[in-house]
């Protein structure tokens, strides 16, 4: 029992971080109906931030401040540079851009940062504390509590607010959202804002666990992109159940089943999902139109 | 004499080309060039840095001291991109230049292994600092190894684990790589030998984000020694630190990479009182302080395996290519395989048939971050 609740946290703490790179995946999804593979180099870009920052000798909770300003500026070049342009096109230029993206933002920081991993302290002192027979990873109870909070937020700002909503429309229905006066390119700006954010969020979060490389990105986004179709694209909800559900399966998988296989576990799901459902957990079936 | 039109025209053209031959073989003469397969990019981009540090020091010693053949030595080096693909994509490249005459492999057992096919068929001397026995046990001639194999890893790891701290209930945990693999296989031999089999032989795969299932499994198997084989220090400084989180905290003796600076600097207090087998030790000969101090002076970094089997092997290949007198592929093969008692950095050259030069390794210590040197153990056999 105490090695299942051991792994039941653990599993739940990775799982909030693909869930939190997935949600980023899925608003950018929504709103112009590309996947964004640059997602996890936000991460990866936002935990060097942060570095500089500590590294600078500033306080770590105005680095923090920082690092996030920074993706957020991240996130309107982005817009403007990779998206923006290719607006009009087809998904695939787009798609194919975001990948040209990651591989430059990936080494312009290799270029100026260098090769060497980086260590960033957690946010609190205490490395964790043990309740009982389980350990509790301060760092990963901080990651999902601001996954929980995230998940409130989006609820919150999606379904009650004007500005969550006007994104929403534009989501659904460009033309529709701009004939009603909504703004859709300052929307779709907005939701790359949010996302580079989001990812950053992520990447500062999960930094003091996995420490801070160039591949961190890349290594998280994939299982996030897996989270996404599980959990059914386009879905908030499904990226934060498909992220827990794919670290908890992996976790369990690797303890009971076999270690060197953990992400084949992902990845049989992820294919079984692809032939039995699809639309994943909480997308609807799409029936195309004759 | 008449001049047929075609002879006029073949003349032309002689005399048009042979400016332009002439400043290529003059520029292929110029230098002598070994061509080096290193990662730039990719996760082990940092341990690329450090060895090409390591090359570029040996090289330029060598060309101090006049060169190889009476000429400067040149290094051509090309990205591997820590991959598999990647390091038989960059050999081919340098393969395709003909003046190249030897190169510097991989560190990595896999990758060797993915570029061994091409070694062969290329037929020109490739030193290598990947530790996997069957690497230069497979019947391939042109593999020289600058770093003791596994085997020996394996049976000093295990000799002491049993023999010095008293352990003989061992957990083994290894990366499913090539370099892993073959690493926990020696290491379950060499103490199944000393009469103590291991109780746990857990591999993972590299890159994981999470050991807890490895750590449960040490725990859950009662052992009170780990032995241990990380190909990646990222890996390494996520498992020591979650495996002291869940309060394992059992002597643990590992492969080269639980001493290496990269582990050290990651996992901070986590690696404090463990043991490894470096192959480097900066304390273990003088002429492993004097590189030591050169590369400190160099490069404001401290050392390690990384830069120093680069180095030994620029220095030995260019005194061997010196001993042959040529260049010729067959000749500097014999000349390094003569090569005996020479001091390395990383300890004393005896080359083997199969083109191993050392056979055996150093013993160290983490206490509190700083690398201490315990003892040296050597096997004739």
């Amino acid at each position: 029992m105490d090695l299942i609740l051991q792994l039941l946290f653990t599993g739940i703490g990775i799982g909030a971080v693909y869930a939190l790179v997935a949600l980023g995946f899925v608003l950018i999804f929504r709103a112009t109906n590309v996947v964004n593979f640059a997602q996890g180099e936000f991460s990866m870009v936002a935990a060097y931030l942060m570095v500089v920052c500590v590294e600078f000798g500033l306080p770590y909770w105005l680095s923090f401040v920082i690092a996030l300003a920074g993706m957020a500026l991240l996130g309107v070049i982005f817009n403007l540079g990779v998206y923006y342009p290719l607006r009009h096109r087809t998904y695939l230029p787009v798609i194919i851009a975001t990948i040209g993206a990651s591989i430059l933002l990936s080494n312009t920081v290799l270029a100026i940062y260098g090769p060497q991993p980086q260590v960033l302290q957690g946010w609190f002192d205490t490395p964790g504390i043990q309740l009982g027979p389980v350990y509790l990873d301060s760092q990963y109870l901080l990651i999902i509590g601001v996954t929980i909070l995230l998940v409130l937020f989006n609820f919150w700002f999606f379904e009650k607010t004007l500005l969550g909503k006007k994104l929403q429309a534009t989501s659904q229905d460009k033309e529709m959202a701009s004939l009603l006066g909504i703004s859709v390119s300052t929307m779709i700006m907005i939701t790359f804002i949010y996302s580079a954010v989001l990812g950053g969020l992520a990447g500062i979060l999960v930094a003091p666990v996995l420490f801070v490389s160039i591949q961190m990105g890349s290594t998280i986004a994939l299982k996030a992109f897996a989270a996404t179709i599980i959990g059914g694209f386009g879905d908030v909800a499904g990226a934060i159940v498909g992220g827990l559900a794919l670290g908890v399966i992996e976790t369990f998988g690797a303890a009971y089943i076999s270690v060197p296989y953990k992400d084949g576990f992902a990845f049989l799901v992820l294919i079984a999902f692809l032939v039995f459902r699809p639309q994943g957990i909480f997308g609807e079936r799409v029936a195309e139109k004759a | 004499m008449k001049l047929t039109r075609r002879e006029f025209s073949a003349g032309l053209a002689a005399g048009l080309a042979a400016p332009a031959l002439m400043r290529s073989a003059w520029a292929q003469g110029a230098t002598i060039k070994i061509g080096m397969c290193v990662p730039v990019t990719g996760p082990a981009a940092e341990q690329g840095l450090w060895a090409q540090n390591g090359a570029k020091l040996a090289l330029a010693a060598v060309n101090k001291a006049g060169g190889v053949l009476g000429k400067q030595v040149e290094l051509v080096i090309e990205d591997d991109q820590t991959t598999n693909p990647g390091i038989v994509l960059a050999f081919s490249k340098l393969a395709a230049q003909s003046d190249i005459v030897a190169f510097l492999g991989s560190i990595r057992s896999t990758q060797v292994q993915a570029m061994a096919p091409d070694v062969i068929k290329v037929g020109k001397p490739v030193m290598i600092g990947g530790t996997n026995p069957d690497l230069t046990h497979s019947g391939n001639p042109w593999l020289f190894r600058f770093r003791p194999n596994d085997n020996y890893s394996g049976r000093v790891i295990a000799d002491y684990g049993v023999s010095t701290l008293g352990k003989k209930k061992w957990a083994i945990v290894h990366s499913t790589d090539a370099f892993g693999t073959a690493g926990g296989k020696a290491l379950t031999e060499a103490l199944t030998k000393l009469g103590a089999p291991p109780v746990l032989d857990q591999g993972y795969a590299n890159q994981s984000q999470d050991f807890t299932p490895v750590v449960l499994a040490v725990k859950q198997s009662g052992a009170d020694v780990l032995g241990t084989y990380f190909t990646f220090e990222n890996d390494l400084g996520i498992f020591a630190r979650q495996l002291r989180q869940l309060g394992v905290n059992i002597p643990w003796v590992g492969s080269p990479s639980v001493v290496a600076v990269s582990s050290t600097k990651l996992a901070g207090p986590a690696l404090f009182g463990t043991y490894g087998v470096a192959d480097f030790a900066e304390d273990s000969s003088d002429v492993a302080k004097s590189f030591g101090k050169a590369y400190r002076d160099a490069y404001k970094t401290a050392p390690d395996n990384q830069s120093a089997w680069p180095y030994d092997a620029i220095t030995i290949l260019s005194a061997a290519i010196n001993k042959a007198g040529s260049t010729d592929p067959t000749k500097i093969r014999e000349s390094i395989l003569a090569t005996q008692k020479f001091a390395g950095a990383e300890g004393e050259y005896n080359f083997d048939k199969n083109g191993d030069g050392l056979h055996g390794y150093n013993v160290v210590k983490n206490d509190k971050g700083k690398i201490v040197y315990d003892k040296h153990i050597d096997f004739n056999d």
